[in-house]
């Protein structure tokens, strides 16, 4: 495994390219092109609130901003796993007449994924400060560590469904109920306060709810994420990248004999 | 020669590689599939390599040659790392680069420019290593004035010069090739095998898969020739090529002779049917032909009316083109109403086949005739044993049978009375 990550190092340049050019290519020949970045989450954020100030009231204060800080995450973790889960065949063509480290690709996936999910963070910290939260700074510097930590479980949940997918394709729609589910299952929509105290060891297995959790921490509520739950977000993030990493290293030999 | 043994270290080394496809005979790649018919997946396995074993020094340049399907793009792609054995093992030192697939990840709507970016990025290349290397891939590729403009509006002979000069710029150890030497026209191609050669002998180490022997014999050490996913014969390209172009010559040749053996059937089954243009009645190759037909009485002399228990002799003068020794005659007769009556050739009667001479006479003698009266036409013909016509005769002649009393039915049956 070492071996891998010293030639996936080796082909950092085209990690940057694949990123650059996912990007570039995602809002390529549209008139708006890169504002889209900008327009599509404040759109997400106009609906919510006119949703959940109008139609369902909840009690929680700020509703609007409470869901969009954990949205904004969740959208690119749900992103890898529904669609990073297909990134090896849409790049067959490429796996199938040149070699590189075939990691390279869900890495290049989860990392464009994940810069687009940073220009949505800017939104989102200056909605936070129009709606009159005071952030803690100690808080502001666990941000990029609370991202990190998504970006890494990411990873790992990309790497084994994108090498799975290759051999069983039915995983892309199976993957889009669980998205659905896991949704539901991670406090975005409802605080932990609803779950009953002997279910929440349970809701606490799920490591986004720990991500979610520390997002909220940071840009709601303006406090300094709890270290425990980051904590065991982080191991359990670190655990699916090493599985991501052994599962994808023993698929991927066989690639291009099966697409 | 000394400096080759300075650096004959070994870049390439290929033990013993076995590759198995596994041929689906229906593949079923969904979850239903997988459940309900697991124990009904059938699949063939198809050893494409069978083990197969050589080391490639430093600077060496070696040709893998066989025909389609023998394996050698396999063992390529196994030393792309795009295949990997099922058994054996491969070790190779040093930066890859191949041009199997020139232009992987090429963008339509990117410049030539970002092209060269992205593509020498997949070769491994870093940031200041493509930088350094832009201006000689641009100057190689020849595409200046367009170098800025999206691939899109490239031909395909301006794509293949820039993917070409990306794969070829990448100063790679070890350089792997596949039938892309076809690239541009024939003076650019000229160019990038000047830039072969100037690459090998800086130290790149070349393997190259390729149907051009001369390709081959201009720019490699040593040929290796596989067969049926064995190495079959291994050695300086002078020494081997004669041998597998032999080799190749005689399968043509076989397979040649196999077709032009279709072709002759083919042609004699439309020429054993073709009508002759002045007798409608008459088709067959001509191989052999009836020249005058005769039909004689018991007393020798022509007659065209006999009684049912006469005897007819039937006369075929013939002619072939040459000696047939493998002939059948035949007869049909019909009733005017084109009732068949009775039929018969030579090879049901005496289950050998006829040998006809380049002139000769075939005497039928036909004991009686005992139908009823009315008229009767004779078919004649010479064939081949198979069927397949030499001379076909429609309705020869007519026979006349007449009795003195007039009875019913079809045939005459021979009879007599005994009343007591």
């Amino acid at each position: 495994m070492v071996e891998t990550i010293k030639e996936i190092w080796e082909y950092r340049t085209m990690i940057a390219s694949l990123v650059r050019k996912d990007l570039r290519g995602r809002y390529q020949a549209s008139v708006l092109g890169f504002l889209w970045t900008f327009i599509v989450p404040l759109c997400q954020l106009i609906i919510y609130t006119l949703v959940f100030s109008v139609i369902i009231r909840s009690n929680v204060e700020k509703f609007y901003l409470y869901l969009f800080v954990a949205l904004i995450p969740w959208n690119f973790f749900s992103s890898c796993l529904t669609g990073g889960s297909s990134c090896i065949l849409q790049q067959q063509s490429l796996v199938n007449k040149i070699y590189f480290p075939r990691e390279v690709i869900p890495i290049a996936y989860v990392t464009s994924s994940f810069v687009n999910m940073l220009y949505c963070e800017i939104v989102v910290i200056l909605v936070s400060l129009f709606s009159g939260v005071v952030f803690s700074p100690l808080g502001l510097l666990c941000l990029p560590l609370v991202m990190s930590v998504e970006y890494v479980l990411a990873l790992g949940i990309t790497l084994i469904f994108s090498a799975l997918d290759v051999y069983f394709r039915d995983l892309e729609h199976i993957l889009g109920i669980v998205s659905m589910a896991w949704m539901f299952l991670t406090p975005i929509m409802y605080d932990m306060s609803i779950i009953p105290e002997n279910l929440k060891p349970v809701f606490m297995l799920n490591p986004m709810t720990g991500i979610v959790m520390a997002y909220r921490d940071i840009l709601y509520s303006g406090s300094i994420p709890h270290l425990g739950t980051l904590g065991i977000a982080a191991g359990t993030g670190l655990f699916f990248c090493v599985i991501g990493f052994l599962v994808f290293g023993k698929l991927k030999r066989r690639f291009s004999e099966v697409m | 020669m000394d400096q080759k043994r300075e650096n004959n270290s070994i870049v390439i080394d290929v033990k013993n590689i076995k590759k198995k496809f596994r041929v689906y005979s229906d593949r079923g790649g969904t979850l239903k599939d997988r459940i309900l018919f697991r124990t009904r997946r059938k699949y063939e396995d198809h050893w494409v390599l069978k083990g197969i074993s050589f080391q490639v020094r430093k600077g060496e340049a070696i040709g893998l040659i066989g025909e389609n399907g023998c394996g050698k793009s396999t063992t390529l792609k196994m030393l792309t790392r795009i295949l990997y054995p099922d058994a054996g093992k491969i070790t190779m030192k040093g930066r890859v680069s191949s041009l199997i697939e020139l232009g992987a990840g090429f963008h339509p709507d990117l410049t030539g420019r970002e092209n060269v970016y992205t593509n020498a990025a997949i070769f491994g290349l870093k940031q200041h290593e493509i930088d350094s290397r832009l201006d000689k891939i641009i100057a190689f590729s020849e595409l200046e004035e367009y170098i800025d403009h999206p691939v899109r509006t490239y031909s395909s002979g301006m794509y293949m010069r820039l993917a070409f000069a990306v794969a070829i710029n990448v100063d790679a150890d070890i350089l792997l090739i596949d039938e892309i030497l076809a690239v541009g026209d024939a003076s650019f191609q000229a160019k990038c095998f000047q830039k072969l050669q100037e690459i090998k002998s800086r130290g790149t180490t070349i393997v190259i898969v390729s149907h051009s022997l001369n390709q081959i014999e201009q720019i490699c050490d040593r040929s290796i020739w596989i067969d049926e996913g064995l190495i079959r014969m291994e050695g300086t390209p002078r020494d081997i090529h004669p041998y597998y172009t032999e080799f190749m010559t005689r399968k043509t040749q076989k397979r040649d002779e196999k077709e032009a053996k279709e072709a002759k059937k083919a042609e004699e089954a439309k020429l054993a049917t073709q009508p002759d243009p002045d007798n409608p009645n008459r088709t067959g190759s001509g191989e052999a032909r009836m020249t005058s037909v005769r039909v004689l009485n018991a007393t020798g002399e022509e007659a065209s009316s006999f009684s049912p228990d006469e005897e007819i002799t039937i006369q075929i003068d013939y002619t072939a083109h040459k000696d047939l020794s493998n002939a059948v005659v035949g007869i049909a007769i019909y009733r005017s109403d084109q009732t068949y009556i009775y039929g018969t050739n030579s090879l049901i009667d005496t289950a050998e086949s006829v040998r006809l001479k380049e002139q000769g006479t075939i005497v039928l003698h036909i004991d009686r005739l005992p139908v009823a009266n009315g008229s009767y036409t004779v078919d004649l013909a010479l064939h081949r044993p198979d069927g397949l016509n030499y001379d076909f005769w429609k309705e020869v002649f007519t026979l006349h049978i007449a009795d003195r009393i007039q009875t019913p039915g079809i045939i005459h049956l021979p009879h007599r009375w005994d009343i007591r």
